[in-house]
């Protein structure tokens, strides 16, 4: 079983390219990627995934779930799934979701107390929780805190 | 406590709010009626410092000072709440966590200590469990999945919670069952004391006899067209907005 987390931000003017590679060879082989992307402020990023079965790999399976989420208005997403399969018994799935913080749940937070930029950071992570999950406590603990620095400015 | 003085308020260039006043003292409960449409939730969103809600003329004052240019979370520090109509998802956020950053950002807000997590997860629970609120729906990501009726007591566990000087009820009693109503309203009365004041909006009387109201105003077309005593509520119930609106005019 192979598997692949990751969380990538860009935010401000960044430009980003990320991705991964999942080979498969042998017989039987399972993989999964799940792949978070957040883009803030006036960034684009894109997520490039290879997945690739050989032709040895009989029954291999691969699942991809590729979520974006945007926060603001000027931002964008972009997700290029390739596959490469040379056996007829492969099975791959790529899912992608694209979503935006909305105005009402931006203004539910703030109607609770908490300040603009802690609320992004809040629904941030929670959209990421999968990936976080992942992590043991002290590293998603940190991982977190991460976030929160990465979007620093992003809300005006 | 509120002084909403001879307000105008517009959302995308439109005046919804055409010159409404209301003076609500500590203590007092005030309820709202009004047909759909009339403006209740503008009014509501309105108080709580939401964007795009436009003060044309008028202001509204919260024990003496002026929240033109406090933002949503600064007025919620100083102790107003909004009991949602329509209350929101966060997908992933643990409906807990989301409660412990709120309390805990509010407290930072006024100057005080933040709760640690056992302190919280006590003070919460207790909340929670008069309202019948159970720990598997605190761990759910918030308000994701959970029915009208849920998502209403959840608003109400908020309130109770953050136990702020003044509270809005935006139709917190649609979507809910006869036995819920009950535990909110008994939440609800639980928090009243001279200190603290309430705006409920409602259509209907059935709440207002759990939650009897000092103050019953008709809201018609963005603005007050009568107010009255508690009984204003049953002649609504009996008679109908028209009968009223047309005399009012
Ligand atoms: N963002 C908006 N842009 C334009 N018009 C709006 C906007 N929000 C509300 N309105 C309009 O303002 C009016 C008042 O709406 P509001 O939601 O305050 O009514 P309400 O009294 O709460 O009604 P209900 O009883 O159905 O909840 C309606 O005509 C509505 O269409
Ligand atoms: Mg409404």
């Amino acid at each position: 079983m192979g598997e692949f987390y990751s969380i990538a931000i860009t935010n401000n003017f960044q430009q980003a390219d990320t991705g991964t590679k999942m080979i498969h060879l042998g017989r039987n082989t399972r993989s999964r990627i799940i792949a978070k992307g957040i883009s803030a402020g006036q960034s684009q990023s894109t997520y490039r995934g290879l997945v690739s079965v050989h032709p040895k790999a009989d029954g291999a399976r691969n699942f991809t779930q590729c979520d974006s989420l945007l926060v603001g208005k000027k931002c964008g997403a972009h997700t290029v799934p390739y596959i490469e399969s040379r056996n007829p018994t492969a099975r791959v799935e790529h899912e992608a979701t694209t979503s935006r913080i909305s105005d009402d749940q931006l203004f539910y937070c703030l109607a609770r107390g908490i300040p603009a930029e802690e609320a992004v950071t809040l629904i941030v992570n929670g959209f990421c929780r999968d990936v976080l999950q992942q992590l043991p406590m002290e590293f998603a603990v940190e991982a977190q805190k991460l976030v929160g620095i990465s979007l620093e400015g992003s809300v005006g | 406590m509120l002084t909403i003085d001879d307000i105008h308020v517009a959302v995308n260039g439109k005046e919804i709010i055409k010159g409404l006043t209301l003076a609500i003292r500590p203590g007092e409960t005030h309820a709202v009626m009004g047909p759909n449409g009339s403006g209740k939730s503008t009014l509501s969103y309105f108080l709580a410092g939401r964007e795009g809600y436009e003060l044309t003329a008028g202001r509204v004052l919260f024990r003496g000072e002026d929240v033109a240019g406090l933002s949503p979370d600064q007025r919620v520090a100083r102790g107003m709440f909004l009991a949602m109509q329509y209350p929101v998802e966060i997908p992933g956020v643990a409906t807990m966590t989301f409660l412990r950053t709120a309390l805990n950002a509010q407290r930072r807000a006024r100057g005080e200590k933040e709760l640690d997590a056992s302190s919280f997860l006590k003070l919460v629970r207790k909340h929670a469990a008069e309202l019948n609120i159970s720990d598997d729906m605190l761990k759910r990501p918030l308000n994701a999945g959970f029915s009208g009726g849920e998502k209403k007591r959840l608003e109400i566990l908020q309130m109770t919670l953050f136990a702020p000087l003044f509270a809005v009820l935006d139709e917190t009693d649609s979507g809910l069952d006869i036995d819920a109503l009950k535990l909110v309203a008994d939440g609800v009365n639980r928090m009243k004391s001279p200190e603290r004041s309430l705006l409920v909006i409602t259509h209907y009387q059935r709440l207002l006899s759990h939650i009897v109201p000092d103050h019953v105003h008709v809201l018609a077309g963005g603005r007050i067209v009568k107010s009255g005593g508690k009984e204003l509520a049953l002649e609504l119930e009996a008679r109908g907005y028209d009968h009223i609106i047309k005399a009012a005019a």
